[in-house]
């Protein structure tokens, strides 16, 4: 046991000899500093870039997601762009595109989710079919009832929400 | 001499390979022509299958690998060869988890030239005959 209380004794003794109190301070201080200085570095920042700045009234037609909007805005139903009025449910089958948003001049992927579950809301109707292309391309029009996977194929109002930011070969 | 010119060779070929690939723009056209009805995670829905852990089952046999670029979604497309295939490999590699084996052939603009010129008329029963032939593979492996 002795021969323990030795070594650990002449250990403490060596580390006190080859370290000091400014010695800590300094590495705590570069730990601190690095550290701050990490978020600087870089990396990655598709998600931060995928966040659109975001300026309009979303109960208004003009709105920019609302691009290739065909159907009734759920802003003006009880629900909002994002989300569906209670008492409906969101439809997860639903038709994708593209809207260049004024306030950075990108394009953003939106995806115009139907609320489904309730009788037609009947509150601003949106009409503006950017892009829309004919039922030949089922997946890109948007004339037909997005209320597929859903309980009810009763059409309540349309969502538009940001999924991304669009590709641009460069 | 000739370690130079396989390593030049390796490193064409690699520069090759990372031209046609761009993972970004292959996720931009899934969620523009695929997620809206397979969903953000290939979680599918009600009446669309799961790409998510199922897709890569699909590579097992030749006629499943050959499905993947038949099915009207894939062939009918409005995407060129080059991004279809880019974006099958994108999907294959983001969604099969375990259902892929590691070192899957990745598609290319040539294969998805050959084989999306026959588009199936009817996915359904062709798709459970498909399934049923690539469980009897398994079971042989």
């Amino acid at each position: 046991m002795k021969i323990f209380d030795r070594l650990f004794e002449q250990q403490a003794r060596q580390l006190a000899q080859r370290s000091s109190r400014r010695g800590l301070l300094k590495g705590l201080g570069g730990l601190l500093v690095g550290g701050a200085a990490v978020p600087l570095l870089p990396v990655s920042r598709v998600h931060a870039a995928e966040k659109p700045m975001d300026k309009g009234d979303p109960s208004s037609c003009d709105y920019w997601r609302y691009c290739a909007m065909d159907g009734f805005l759920c802003d003006c139903c009880g629900g909002s762009a994002n989300t569906c009025p209670p008492g409906t449910e969101m439809s997860p089958i639903t038709w994708i595109g593209t809207c260049r948003n004024p306030a950075d001049g990108r394009n953003y992927i939106i995806s115009y989710n139907d609320c489904c579950g309730k009788s037609s809301c009947g509150a601003c109707l949106c009409q503006r079919d950017e892009g829309d292309r004919p039922p030949y391309r089922p997946d890109k029009t948007n004339d037909i009832n997005w209320c597929l996977g859903t309980e009810s194929a009763a059409y309540h109002c349309s969502t538009a929400i940001v999924v991304g930011v669009a590709f641009e070969e460069t | 001499m000739k370690i130079a010119l396989g390593t030049l060779w390796l490193c064409l070929s690699m520069g090759a390979l990372a031209e046609k690939m761009n993972w970004e723009r292959a996720q931009f056209h899934y969620r523009m022509f695929c997620q809206g009805c397979h969903s953000p995670d290939g979680g599918g829905a009600t009446s669309v299958p799961p790409l998510k852990d199922n897709i890569g089952y699909f590579l097992e046999i030749p006629a499943g690998r050959e499905y993947l670029v038949r099915v009207p979604g894939s062939a009918t497309s409005a995407l060129n060869d080059g991004n279809l295939a880019e974006v099958l490999n994108w999907i294959i590699s983001e969604f099969s988890g375990d259902s892929a084996g590691e070192n899957y052939e990745r598609y290319t603009a040539s294969e998805i030239s050959r084989v999306r010129v026959h588009p199936l008329d009817e996915v359904e029963h062709y798709r459970t005959k498909l399934l049923a032939q690539i469980a009897a593979a398994k079971a042989r492996n």
